[in-house]
C-alpha cells in the first residue's frame, strides 16, 4: 500500500473510533435542543445527530424543564456542596498534612501508619453504617450530612504531607524567630507555597463532590436539598418523562465539569493513586 | 510546658479536624459494621438488637442472591479489565504518533470521562432502549436484529461492561500516553541502528518499559471495578433476574431498603475483607515495581 493510502486508512479508523466515543454526547446535547416528537422521528437518519433546524426551538426544552422543576435550586445545591467540600478538604487535609510533615510529636509514626491502613477500608461497602452514624449524630436530611464525610481524605493528607516535606525547615525556623506561631506559619507561608497541591486536591474534591450520588440520595429526603445527580434520577422517574427534558438536565449537570476539566486538566491526572480508576 | 509537649499539642490541634471526620465516617462505621455483623439489628428497632453469633454469616452462604452478586462482579471484573485497559493502551499507541489532528482525537476519546456515572447511565439507558433507542435503530438500519441489551439476563452485564469501559478508557489513555512519552527516544534510535522491526520494537522495548504504568492501571481498575454499583442501580436495578446485581449494590439494598443492618453488615465485613486483600496485594506488587 502506498504511503498516502495507509494514511487515509489510519485517519478513517481514527475518525470511526472518535465517533464511538463522541456520538452519545452529541446525541445528548442535540436531543435536548429539539421537540420531543422529532427525537424519535429522527432516529433512523443522520438527523438524530443534528439539532432542530429552527433555532427558535433550541432552548424551548430548557424553558420547559426550568419551569417544571426547580433546576436552579439543584444547580445551586450542587455548587454549594462542591465549593464547601473543596474549601474544607483543602484546609482540613492541608492542616493534617502539615502536622505530619513538620511536627515531631508522640504517636506520629503510629498514627500515620494507622491512617495508611485506613486507605484500604473501602468506603463504598461501609455506607450503611456511615448512615447509622449520620443518624446517630442527628444530621440526616441536612446539608451538613452531605459535605462532612467528603472533607477528610487519607490520600489528600498524604499528598499535602509529601508536598510540605519538600519545604526546607530553615524557612519555618526563620519565620519562627520572627515570632510567628504555627497557625500563622501554616496560613501565611505553607499554604501559599503549596499552590500545586491545593490545585490537585481542590480539583479532585470538586469533581468527587459534584459527581457524588449514593450518599446524598441516602441522607436527603427533602427535594429542595438535592444535588443535581440525585435530581437527575428524580426527573428521569417523574411522570410524564420527556426524553428531551432528561437530556437537558444531563447537559446542564455536565457543563460545570467541562469547565473544570478545561481549566484544571493538568491536575486531574495526579489523582491516579487515589480514586482515579476510571470506574470511580 | 516544655517545647516537645507544646509541639505535640500544636500537632494534634492541626490534626484534630481530619482525625475527627475520619474517625466519625471511616473508623467508627468500620468497627460498627464488624459489631453489627454479629447482631440481628433491624433499622427501625435498634434497641431490640441481639447478639446472634455467626448466624448472619451462615445465612450469607445460603443466600443465592449474594452468591449471584459475587459471580456477577467476577464476570464484570474479568471483562472490564481487558476491554477498558486494552482499549486505553490501543488508543494511546494510536495517538502517540506524530500526526495532524491528534489533539482532536485525544479530546474525543477523553470526552466521556467528563460525564458523571449517573449521567452516562441515564444517557445509555435511552440510547439502548430496545424499540426506540438510537443503537437499535442503527442496527436495524444496517440489517441486524434489534438487541435486548439491558433487558436480557445474558447481555445486561456485558452491556454494563461496555458502557463502563467506554467511559473510563479515555482517562487511562492519558496515563498510558504519559508513560509512552517517558520512554526516551534514544532507545528506539539505538534499536533502529540494530535493524529492529516495528513489531519487535513494541514487544521488546515499549511493552517492558510500559510495565509499571500498566500494572498501576490494571490494579486501580481492579479495585474500582469491585465497587461497581451506580451503573446497575440506574440502568437495570440489578435485573433482569439478578443478572447485574453486585455485592455493594446488594449490601446497599439489604441495609437501606430492607433495613436489615445486621445482615448487611455481615456481607460488608466479608466483602470488605475481599477488597482489602486485593488492595494489599496491590501495594505489595506496586512496591516491588517501584512506582
Amino acid at each position: 500500500m502506498s504511503k498516502y493510502g495507509r494514511k487515509i486508512v489510519e485517519y478513517v479508523f481514527l475518525i470511526f473510533l472518535a465517533c464511538i466515543f463522541v456520538f452519545p454526547l452529541v446525541w445528548m446535547i442535540v436531543s435536548s435542543m429539539k421537540p420531543e416528537a422529532s427525537i424519535y422521528l429522527d432516529m433512523n437518519s443522520m438527523k438524530a445527530l443534528l439539532p432542530s433546524f429552527s433555532p427558535s426551538e433550541w432552548f424551548q426544552t430548557y424553558n420547559a424543564l426550568f419551569s417544571r422543576f426547580n433546576v436552579l435550586q439543584y444547580v445551586w445545591n450542587s455548587v454549594f456542596y462542591a465549593v464547601i467540600v473543596t474549601i474544607g478538604s483543602i484546609i482540613i487535609n492541608g492542616m493534617a498534612g502539615y502536622a505530619f510533615a513538620k511536627f515531631q510529636f508522640r504517636g506520629k509514626k503510629f498514627l500515620f501508619g494507622l491512617l495508611l491502613v485506613l486507605l484500604i477500608v473501602p468506603a463504598e461497602t461501609i455506607i450503611i453504617t456511615q448512615f447509622t452514624v449520620a443518624h446517630g449524630i442527628g444530621v440526616l436530611n441536612t446539608r451538613l450530612a452531605v459535605v462532612l464525610p467528603m472533607m477528610a481524605s487519607m490520600f489528600f493528607i498524604y499528598l499535602f504531607r509529601n508536598f510540605f516535606m519538600a519545604v526546607p525547615d530553615e524557612i519555618i525556623e526563620s519565620v519562627k524567630l520572627d515570632g510567628a506561631n504555627q497557625w500563622t506559619i501554616f496560613w501565611r507561608i505553607m499554604l501559599p507555597m503549596s499552590k500545586p497541591a491545593i490545585a490537585t486536591v481542590g480539583t479532585l474534591s470538586f469533581i468527587a463532590s459534584w459527581n457524588d450520588y449514593l450518599w446524598p440520595l441516602m441522607v436527603l429526603t427533602d427535594t429542595n436539598k438535592f444535588p443535581l445527580q440525585v435530581a437527575i434520577t428524580n426527573i428521569n422517574t417523574t411522570e410524564p418523562v420527556y426524553t428531551n427534558q432528561v437530556m437537558a438536565i444531563l447537559t446542564v449537570s455536565t457543563i460545570p465539569l467541562i469547565i473544570v476539566y478545561i481549566v484544571a486538566q493538568k491536575y486531574i491526572l495526579q489523582g491516579l493513586g487515589g480514586s482515579g480508576t476510571g470506574i470511580k | 510546658m516544655n517545647s516537645t509537649k507544646k509541639e505535640s499539642l500544636a500537632a494534634y490541634g492541626f490534626l484534630a479536624p481530619a482525625l475527627l471526620l475520619l474517625g466519625l465516617f471511616l473508623v467508627i462505621p468500620a468497627l460498627l459494621a464488624i459489631y453489627y455483623a454479629f447482631t440481628d439489628y433491624y433499622l427501625l428497632t435498634p434497641d431490640k438488637r441481639q447478639f446472634v453469633g455467626l448466624a448472619n454469616f451462615i445465612e450469607i452462604f445460603k443466600d443465592t442472591i449474594f452468591l449471584q452478586s459475587l459471580k456477577n462482579i467476577v464476570v464484570f471484573v474479568l471483562c472490564v479489565i481487558p476491554v477498558q485497559v486494552g482499549a486505553a493502551l490501543g488508543l494511546a499507541l494510536l495517538i502517540n504518533k506524530q500526526r495532524r489532528g491528534n489533539i482532536f482525537f485525544k479530546v474525543a476519546f477523553f470526552a466521556p470521562v467528563v460525564l458523571s456515572l449517573v449521567v452516562i447511565s441515564v444517557l445509555w439507558l435511552y440510547l439502548l432502549n430496545p424499540s426506540e433507542g438510537l443503537i437499535n435503530s442503527l442496527l436495524v438500519n444496517i440489517g441486524f436484529d434489534a438487541q435486548p441489551f439491558l433487558s436480557s439476563p445474558k447481555q445486561a452485564m456485558y452491556t454494563i461492561v461496555f458502557v463502563s469501559a467506554w467511559q473510563g478508557a479515555g482517562y487511562q489513555m492519558l496515563i498510558f500516553l504519559a508513560g509512552l512519552q517517558n520512554i526516551p527516544g534514544t532507545v528506539y534510535e539505538a534499536a533502529k541502528i540494530d535493524g529492529v522491526s516495528k513489531w519487535q520494537n513494541f514487544i521488546y522495548i515499549t511493552m517492558p518499559l510500559l510495565k509499571p504504568t500498566s500494572i498501576l492501571i490494571m490494579i486501580t481498575t481492579l479495585i474500582g471495578a469491585f465497587k461497581l454499583i451506580i451503573q446497575p442501580m440506574v440502568m437495570t436495578q440489578g435485573g433482569p433476574m439478578n443478572s447485574t446485581i453486585t455485592p455493594v449494590y446488594y449490601i446497599y439494598q439489604t441495609g437501606f431498603s430492607d433495613r436489615l443492618i445486621g445482615y448487611s453488615s455481615a456481607m460488608t465485613v466479608l466483602f470488605g475483607i475481599v477488597i482489602a486483600i486485593v488492595t494489599l496485594i496491590q501495594s505489595k506488587l506496586t512496591k516491588e515495581e517501584d512506582i
